[in-house]
């Protein structure tokens, strides 16, 4: 007495002793590996199944109340069995067929007892991709589960902070799309078992390639989860408010982890990929054995559980629905190939967002290199005059060319040549194109590198020139200004910033003419003197190939200090020749004050391009006299009137802040509050301070809430009375007494 | 030397032609390929012929249509395309000269035999 099944076979609804069905499966599972590789594969098996389907019509027809084992046998007999396959004209049909069918047939000599003799090489499969079948390349090459691959991109990708995705894209572009053929080559592979699954059978399809029991994995995934939850419910102190799911950066890592998985593995649906995710031998006593099981397993589930078997029914009626949907589509048009599967629904969809967003960003890095490849070279076309204050001798000009050519135009052009050919489809064999350009950028890479040796060595020495600058003495204040000359310079205005515009330099140089150059790298020091008198020195700086070189620059450097009246006149620039080149020249002018007298700043100080000296002095072949006084400078601010104390710079006008408007919050820790000042002069509107009262009577000034600090590198801290040090930049921070 | 990998061999090579004139005579469905094969004692698997069937109807030298059936599922009747039936006419005018080929050859191999036995009798004879 045997079980009899109906199974929708083609379209038809057949009644199927349970083992003869099972026969069929075997049969049908056979032929499907024996066909793998076969173009058309799926229409050779739809045929087959169709002419067996045929058959079993006929003997119902006849007056069989069911499809027995016998009838299956003889039917398997007549039609033959993999293994009896005759090879029949492989491969010879001229120009039809092509290379497709003859690497089948060959690959189709049955259960891989023949390996393929295809040359290895380094590509991107074309068919088995989820992105780009970088990862499906790259395994088959070294003959590892793309699976595999696709973890390891994941965690390179989430580990090395991004750098999966680089390496990737790069792959992408680089490797050439072919058709690798997915032949089980390997015996074991990790698969998601669709058999036996609470979420997506992550867990199950690991167990089963481990060999070990399924609830393990899903314990060590779901671990963290329980803990997170239990934990949380205790402690609520610890975690915030609410449950926690995940408990700590593991139970995070883990969940990513199971995700990754879901995508990255594919479902093991056909007996002989069941059998490949347990690492067993995939031919048809194992099939059988395998499509038993399944069946067992099956029988089993339905006593347990009701849901399960639904489950079980439901996955049978997708791939026998599958199967007629073949079918369909083979009436309609001729089938075409279906590609393997590689992953879930889900996973799919999330593959093609990824893909998606991958195009997106590397097209937009790519554009934006564009760019800045095409911005360069137009600085560099726009820089051209300028080029002769640089570039000193044939050779650097030389150097110069060769680097703006072979470094910056070569991958211009060829990313050009490129986009060019992508678009267009242009299939070339030959590749010298790439070593062409390649060559030529890497001799752009090495004049780029001779090219900024040879500049920097230019700039390598620096020499100050020491001039005293012989004033009269001013009866109380000397007030310090700076006038513009009159300069010839070029009528173009891309990169001036007006003289009056103090706050604008984007270049370092304020103007050019044919034979000088117009900078104003210069900064004002004020320093107490050590006697009654005021002194002003200036220090011009310049570097050069060799110390005499430098020196010699300095020299030529032109900056006149004019005086009118009590008022000394700078010159708001210098200029330099075209001869001595821009070696980074400055100004320093030093104006000792000395005590109990009076200097003001003119804000038209504030167009001079600031300098750190300190940085300077440590540069090498500083062979100045350099007075130590000289260190301890006051910072300043434009348009304020200071008197030289014995402590140094004070502002003389008002030493109350004047407060504008602002918000104060006292309470019993203190007097807290933000104020905007009006400080006379000072066209910042941004000025404002934040106060602390925390003693008894005295409020201390903590920070000035300045955007922009005037240009004093330097920091000061003052101690008050109380003994607490402030910071402050202002160099009249004093502790001011509230009532 | 295994016979049976020649023999194999040997029908493998004919194997595409006589599917071909089978299917120049007029549409047909595959099971009747194999009933006509086996009347002419050329014996062939369905596992077999489905494959050589696609392959050469993705080789665009046959072509099929979908005929319905009352009793069963629809068939697939092959018929032969233009390119397949020139393709045909060079298989057949190959086939030809091998055939002729392989006739003198092996008379060639018994004529050889007889001429020098009847030499040998000559010989005896004159003797």
């Amino acid at each position: 007495m045997k079980k009899v099944i109906n199974i929708n076979f083609q379209g038809r609804v057949i009644p199927i002793e349970e083992t003869a069905f099972e026969t069929l499966k075997q049969y049908s599972d056979s032929l499907r590996v024996y066909f793998a590789n076969e173009e058309g594969r799926d229409e050779i098996i739809n045929d087959i199944e169709n002419r067996i389907a045929e058959l079993f019509e006929d003997k119902i027809k006849k007056g069989a109340t069911c499809i027995t084992d016998e009838d299956v046998d003889a039917i398997i007999t007549s039609m033959g069995r993999p293994a009896d396959f005759d090879e029949a004209g492989a491969g010879e049909f001229g120009a039809g067929a092509g290379a497709s069918s003859k690497a089948g047939s060959q690959a189709s000599y049955a259960s891989a007892e023949e390996t393929v003799k295809e040359p290895r090489r380094l590509s991107r499969s074309s068919n088995d991709k989820i992105l780009g079948g970088v990862a499906a390349g790259l395994a088959h090459y070294l003959r590892i589960d793309p699976a595999v691959m696709r973890i390891l991109f994941a965690v390179v990708t989430f580990g090395g902070f991004g750098a999966g995705i680089l390496i990737y894209i790069i792959l992408w572009i680089v490797l050439p799309a072919a058709e690798l053929d997915t032949t089980r080559v390997l015996r074991k592979r990790l698969y998601r078992n669709p058999d036996d699954k609470v979420i997506a059978g992550v867990a199950s399809g690991i167990a089963a390639y481990f060999n070990i029991e399924v609830w393990i994995p899903r314990l060590v995934f779901a671990l963290p989860f329980i803990l997170g939850i239990v934990s949380s419910a205790f402690d609520r102190h610890w975690w915030g408010p609410g449950p926690v799911i995940f408990s700590g950066g593991f139970g995070g890592t883990l969940f990513v982890a199971y995700i990754i998985f879901w995508i990255v593995l594919p479902l093991a649906n056909t007996a002989a990929e069941k059998l490949e995710m347990r690492g067993e031998k995939v031919d048809l006593e194992s099939i059988k054995n395998t499509v038993r099981e399944e069946l067992s397993s099956v029988k089993g589930k339905a006593e347990k559980a009701g849901s399960e078997f639904k489950e079980k029914a439901q996955a049978w009626g997708q791939e026998v629905s599958g199967v007629a949907k073949e079918r369909g589509k083979a009436f309609v048009a001729e089938a075409a190939p279906l590609a393997r599967k590689t992953g879930s629904g889900l996973g799919h969809a999330i593959g093609v967002l990824f893909k998606a967003f991958f195009l997106f960003i590397a097209g937009i890095i790519v554009f934006a290199l564009f760019m800045a490849l095409i911005g360069v070279l137009i600085a560099m076309v726009g820089a051209f005059p300028f080029t002769s204050f640089f570039l000193e001798g044939t050779w650097q000009n030389f150097l110069a060319w060769g680097t703006i050519i072979l470094f910056i135009a070569v991958p211009v052009i060829a990313f050009a040549v490129w986009l060019i050919r992508r678009l267009m489809r242009v299939k070339s064999q030959k590749s010298y194109l790439g070593y062409v350009f390649g060559s030529l950028w890497t001799l752009g890479w090495v004049c780029a590198i001779l090219f900024v040796a040879s500049i920097s060595r230019d700039f390598k020495n620096q020499t100050p020139v020491t001039e005293d600058i012989s004033i009269v003495q001013p009866s109380s204040t000397l007030k310090i200004k700076a006038q513009s000359e009159k300069v010839r310079y070029y009528d173009r205005s891309w990169w001036w910033n007006d003289d009056d515009n103090d706050n604008n330099r984007d270049a370092f140089f304020l103007n050019a003419n044919e034979d000088s150059m117009f900078l104003n790298t210069i900064r004002v020091k004020v320093v107490k003197s050590d006697d009654s008198l005021f002194h002003v020195h200036t220090i011009k700086m310049s570097r050069g190939h060799n110390p005499a070189k430098a020196e010699e620059k300095a020299r030529n450097i032109n900056f006149s200090v004019k005086q009118q009246d009590s008022t000394l006149i700078l010159p708001k620039g210098f200029t330099i020749s075209r001869n001595d080149k821009y070696r980074a020249q400055r100004v320093l002018l030093i104006v000792e004050v000395p005590n109990g007298k009076k200097v003001v700043l003119d804000k038209s100080l504030n167009s001079y391009d600031w300098f750190d000296v300190n940085y300077n002095r440590r540069g090498i072949g500083w062979t100045v006299e350099w007075n130590d006084n000289w260190d301890r400078d006051y910072s300043w601010d434009t348009n304020v009137e200071y008197q030289m104390t014995e402590d140094g710079l004070k502002r003389t006008d008002n030493k109350d802040v004047k407060i504008k408007s602002g918000k104060i919050k006292i309470d019993e820790s203190g007097v807290e509050g933000e104020f905007k000042t009006e400080d006379d002069g000072n066209e910042n509107k941004n000025d404002g301070y934040r106060y602390k009262k925390s003693g008894a009577d005295t409020i201390k000034v903590i920070t000035p809430v300045k955007p922009e600090a005037p240009k004093t590198p330097e920091k000061k801290t003052k101690t008050t009375e109380a003994g607490a040090a402030t910071e402050s930049l202002f160099p009249f921070t004093k502790v001011i007494d509230v009532i | 030397m295994n016979i049976e990998n020649t023999q194999s061999q040997m029908r493998k090579g004919v194997l595409e032609f006589c599917i071909l004139s089978i299917i120049k005579r007029g549409e047909v469905y595959p099971s009747d390929i194999i009933d006509e094969m086996k009347h002419a004692n050329l014996h062939i698997l369905e596992g077999t012929l489905y494959p050589l069937l696609t392959r050469l109807k993705n080789a665009d030298l046959l072509t099929y249509r979908w005929v319905e059936s009352s009793s069963g599922p629809p068939r697939k009747y092959f018929l032969l395309t233009e390119k397949g039936a020139r393709f045909y006419d060079e298989l057949s005018a190959t086939w030809n000269e091998l055939a002729n080929a392989v006739t003198t050859l092996t008379s060639a191999n018994g004529q050889a035999q007889s001429e020098s036995m009847t030499n040998t009798d000559t010989n005896n004879f004159n003797q």
